[in-house]
């Protein structure tokens, strides 16, 4: 193992919402909600029904979902409210439910108005290199969760660490969301978490979009949901301090990310027990030190 | 002034000379530092400019052979990942023949200067000090 810089602890959440602390000995968060913004009774319902989960489980969360998504496989795919309504959508979110919220944005012209609304503002995986992208993020003063390209080594994270740092942030989570293996498959290597965690940075996985299989389907991407509780179980004993997962309440009819998502049965036991993993893991690495 | 009397302050490069270089650097980029000047080391320091290290060419070489991991991955780790932590080290009121005779039993080049506080003042590099004895026609 190299070096480890100092780790940094990052709070996500402004003004009236409930804080999220993550990082160093923090206990685990999750980062969940609907891939995409479908409408306001739609976003209000699902952050009930996961802050319900999250108060029962006993951990904090912030709520994820994307006002348009630029990286779909299909022009005929859904491509979201658009910035104006998918942000007032998050807005209400977050005044009625007390959660925090995180979008990503796909384009530098809207991270300004990205940041005012939003607790956290995310960087698609597509675009983790693009230096416009990385500034515009880090000029929001937000917090940032920044996804490892799929095309992108860990070590390599680092530049784009140091294109947000450059630019005056250092309040960034970086999270892995599966990496190229050939044509149309993904594959976690555990060892990007202890990798970019040399960076000082708090680690996440997205395990939704782990399981994807990229475009498998021709216009759409697949995806193997079978496989989130191992690999779920797998990357919190790997040392993460966050897991993000897309939830939804009806994945058949999920207008993004339908083959991946999660079904919200299934999220209470999920969260149950990456909490009870993540526990053991600092007590383990208190005892014996990692 | 005869050869015992020589300070090593007054023959050591100060540190706009060499490559200083912080800990948290790319050690890619402290490659690149390192080729700016021929003295083949750079001395790693924290934010208060207290040595933590030096890397040298052999330092690299041996690291080369060691380091388990892509070439990529090694060139974007944190310089002090890599450096040799501890170096023996020189104060700059200690009298250059002193200086030598240390650099000849541990076999080195360069000896950093540091002052009481660990806080670096220069190096002392053997090419300039032997230069300076010569004058002296020791």
């Amino acid at each position: 193992m190299s070096y480890k810089r100092k780790e940094k602890i990052i709070t996500v959440g402004y003004g009236n919402v409930n804080k999220v602390t993550v990082g160093g000995l923090n206990p685990l968060i999750f980062i969940g909600g609907p891939c995409a913004i479908e409408s306001q009774e739609h976003s209000i319902k699902m952050a009930e029904l996961i802050g319900k989960i999250c108060e029962k489980v006993g951990i904090s969360w912030i709520y994820k979902s994307c006002y348009d998504k630029d990286c779909r496989s299909s022009p005929e795919s859904f491509h979201g409210l658009g910035i104006e309504g998918g942000l007032k959508i998050l807005e209400k979110v977050r005044n009625e439910i007390g959660v925090p919220v995180v979008s990503d944005f796909s384009d530098p012209a809207w991270a300004e108005k990205t940041g005012e609304i939003c607790d956290m503002v995310q960087i698609p995986a597509y675009l983790c290199r693009q230096t416009s992208i990385l500034r515009s993020a880090a000029k929001t003063n937000r917090p940032i969760h920044l996804k490892k390209g799929q095309f992108m080594s860990p070590w390599n994270m680092k530049n784009s660490v140091q294109k947000i740092e450059s630019n005056g942030n250092s309040q960034i989570i970086l999270s892995d969301r599966g990496t190229f293996f050939g044509y149309n498959m993904l594959v976690n290597d555990m060892r990007c978490f202890p990798i970019m965690a040399e960076t000082g940075y708090p680690v996440c996985f997205d395990a939704t979009h782990s399981i994807q299989l990229p475009t498998s389907m021709g216009n759409i991407s697949g995806g193997q949901r079978e496989f989130i509780p191992y690999l779920v179980r797998s990357a919190v004993a790997c040392g993460v301090n966050a897991l993000f997962m897309e939830v939804h309440d009806d994945p058949d009819n999920a207008l993004s990310d339908s083959n991946t998502v999660l079904h919200i049965d299934m999220l209470q036991n999920i969260l149950y027990q990456a909490k009870e993993m993540h526990e053991m893991r600092l007590e383990l690495s208190k005892k014996y030190e990692e | 002034m005869n050869a015992n009397e020589i300070s090593v302050k007054d023959v050591m490069l100060t540190t706009e000379n060499f490559p200083v270089i912080n800990k948290n650097t790319l050690f890619k980029e402290s490659l690149e530092h390192m080729n700016k000047t021929n003295l083949g080391i750079a001395c790693v320091v924290d934010e208060r400019n207290k040595l933590l290290g030096i890397i040298t060419d052999g330092d690299v070489r041996r690291n080369l052979l060691k380091v388990q991991k892509p070439i990529s991955a090694f060139f974007v780790d944190d310089v002090v990942s890599h450096c040799v932590k501890n170096p023996i080290t020189i104060l700059p009121d200690d009298k250059l023949n002193y200086a030598v005779k240390i650099m000849g039993e541990k076999k080195v080049w360069d000896l950093p200067v540091v002052n009481n506080d660990g806080i670096l003042v220069g190096l002392l590099h053997l090419h300039q000090a032997i230069k300076k004895l010569l004058e002296k026609d020791i």
